[in-house]
């Protein structure tokens, strides 16, 4: 199979699940013990409103043509208007999705290249004083419960030495000042994600610094890495070429089946720093009663983590060329 | 002559004498499991608590976790003779609720693990053993569930239903975390599947019940063991989440849910004694789960034992 074919059979099924997790949530929303109109209209509105929304969710029609529609508005990308913010919910979200977005990535591919780097070094200095200190911290780190580690760091960093801020994303007397540059904006957002990052590095950085760890030990008792040591090639070529990229590759694995609970984890890490992102905004609409924008943000977040499968999919195609031919 | 219900009894005696047998083995190598013993140890603890989250409401009401407020106090007061650990913002002792939380997270955890891989097991060996369109289905499923975001999908489950009950959350965590479990399950059943014992049974006429809950179960259950371990952890996590988000049942405290206390009534900077118990209780309540659950890896994988002893 070559790489288009697969990431086609990929791309198909990513649309199938997400086809079929739209049709859950309506299911969902339409099986609820209230009225069907509170989903999408809130008690505020005028009577005026609530008639263009109802014609507009087709909510006095019957339950088929309810779903062709609900299907038809969110390929237009129609979502209603957000309870609490009177104002269209794709607005919102597309002014959250790129904060999340930022965040995220950045934390993924720093722990995950981290963790892949530094297990590999243990596992070639297995035994020594390093491995056994830096097995342990992961573990420890692995184990924290990240809302309670999160709080702890923005009471010692943040609160007591005062180093980075409590929360948000940036300073407005720094945005809202014409004088600063690009550099000082840039700076700003970066003293802002410290906290937030640090949190998700430390929570995740362990765990695939662990499996990396494993599967190198089993790689370095492959026949090749035996043949490559005869053959007289320097240790760091064997370590970092022969051995390393192989060993990753259950790393790799691991990085895809554990999106979705490191997104979960988002959304903790975003709700404690009021990180203006995605999973703070489920958080808060699905407390304020905000069913319009909550069942968007879900269905934002869950197209979020099957793209970020798909692109973990081309990674692992990339690095195994089985996958290719 | 012995009838052939009898032998059965014996043949069934025999299994279990086997089976204890088994179980002193696999007890013998986790024993000298420093890592697993930690672990287990730590369990112990924390059994020991939630047993104890019973004393402090008889000693006195003002003991009570959620409805005790001690008389003279209004205000969160540090650890004191009165109360160990100090009070909270309304003047409920820390202590008490710190023991209940550990009754209220090993009873999450473990139920929820338990139905989690009970669903995983059958599933996984339904797909396994029948295959075909059933297996297709079956996995196709498990990789939808895969993908989903656990405490997200609650969230948005409780904006429907309102507030979840300790017991609806465990199912829904239940039907949250199947999924991984019924894939391994699924991959040793294919393995079994072809092996002569079972080929035996099938041409002797059993069916496919007795083959699959006679035959297959019982070399099965040791991996669902294990993986039950790992769904303690996650099914505690979320409900600890979940609580943290304010979103937990009201009508009992948890590790979570005082952790959110902590943090929206502003006590965070002021208050070490009651932000750090909970905190750590949760973290070492997953430190043990993974501790048993590796130890239970290598005595279950001998591939794995001879590695560490090659190390």
């Amino acid at each position: 199979m070559n790489l288009r074919k697969f990431l086609l059979v990929r791309s198909g099924q990513i649309v199938v699940t997400f086809w079929i997790i739209l049709t859950l949530l309506f299911v969902l929303f339409r099986l609820a013990p209230s009225d069907p109109l509170s989903v999408v209209a809130d008690s505020l509105m005028s009577e005026e409103e609530i008639q263009i929304l109802k014609a507009q969710f087709g909510l006095d029609e019957p339950l088929h043509r309810q779903y062709l529609l609900y299907l038809w508005n969110f390929i237009r990308g129609e979502f209603g208007i957000s309870f609490h913010y009177r104002q269209p919910v794709v607005e919102i979200l597309g002014d959250r999705l790129p904060k999340t977005a930022l965040l995220f990535t950045t934390a993924t591919i720093l722990y995950a290249l981290a963790g892949i780097s530094l297990g590999k070094i243990l596992a070639w200095y297995r035994g020594s004083l390093l491995d056994s200190g830096m097995s342990f911290l992961g573990l420890l780190t692995h184990t924290f419960f990240l809302p309670w580690l999160a709080l702890l760091l923005v009471w010692v960093f943040g609160y007591k030495l005062g180093w980075f801020p409590l929360s948000g994303m940036i300073s407005p007397e720094i945005w809202l000042d014409p004088e600063s540059g690009f550099l000082a904006k840039f700076l700003d957002v970066l003293h802002h994600m410290a906290l937030p990052m640090g949190v998700l590095f430390l929570t995740h950085f362990g765990g695939y610094m662990l499996v990396m760890r494993t599967t190198m030990l089993e790689t370095l008792r492959e026949d090749y890495i035996l043949t490559a040591r005869a053959k007289g090639l320097p240790e760091k070529v064997i370590r970092n070429r022969h051995a390393a990229p192989n060993a990753s590759l259950p790393v790799v694995t691991s990085l895809g089946l554990s999106l979705a609970f490191s997104i979960n984890g988002g959304a903790l890490t975003e709700t404690i720093f009021s990180w203006p992102g995605l999973g703070r905004e489920l958080v808060a609409s699905v407390a304020h009663g905000d069913y319009p924008l909550a069942q968007a943000a879900f269905l934002f977040i869950a197209a979020f983590v099957l793209v970020a499968n798909l692109v973990v999919d081309v990674i692992y195609a990339y690095l195994d060329p089985r996958i290719r031919y | 002559m012995a009838s052939s219900r009898e032998i059965g009894k014996e043949r069934s005696l025999g299994g279990r004498a086997h089976f204890l047998r088994h179980l002193g083995e696999n007890w013998a190598i986790y024993r000298k499991n420093p890592m697993g013993m930690g672990g287990l140890g730590l369990l112990v603890l924390f059994g020991l608590m939630a047993l104890a989250s019973f004393i402090p409401p008889l000693l006195d009401p003002m003991y009570h976790p959620m409805s005790g407020v001690d008389p003279e106090i209004d205000t969160s007061v540090g650890p004191s003779a009165r109360h160990l650990l100090g009070t909270d913002f309304m003047g409920r002792d820390i202590l008490s609720q710190l023991l209940t939380g550990a009754r209220v997270a090993l009873l999450i955890g473990v139920s929820a693990a338990f139905m989690a891989v009970a669903i995983g097991t059958m599933v996984g060996m339904v797909a396994g053993y029948f295959g075909g369109i059933v297996d297709t289905l079956l996995m196709r499923l498990a990789d939808i569930v895969m993908v989903l975001p656990g405490l997200l999908v609650i969230l948005i489950l409780s904006s429907v239903a309102g507030q979840l009950s300790i017991w609806n959350l465990v199912l829904i965590i239940a039907l949250l975390k199947w999924a991984g479990v019924s894939r391994i399950i699924r991959s040793q059943t294919l393995s079994l599947k072809v092996r002569p014992y079972v080929e035996a049974a099938r041409v002797a006429g059993a069916s496919h019940t007795r083959i699959m809950f006679r035959h297959m179960l019982p070399n099965v259950l040791p991996l669902s063991f294990l993986y039950m371990t790992f769904g303690v952890t996650s099914a505690i996590l979320i409900e600890a989440s979940l609580s943290f988000l304010g979103f937990g049942d009201p009508s009992t405290v948890s590790w979570g849910m005082m952790l959110q206390w902590v943090w929206k009534t502003g006590h965070m900077f002021k208050a070490p004694y009651w932000l750090l118990p909970p905190g750590i209780c949760i973290s070492l309540i997953t430190l043990a789960f993974y501790l048993i659950g590796r130890a239970m890896d290598e005595v279950l994988n001998p591939r794995l034992r001879k590695e560490v002893l090659e190390q």
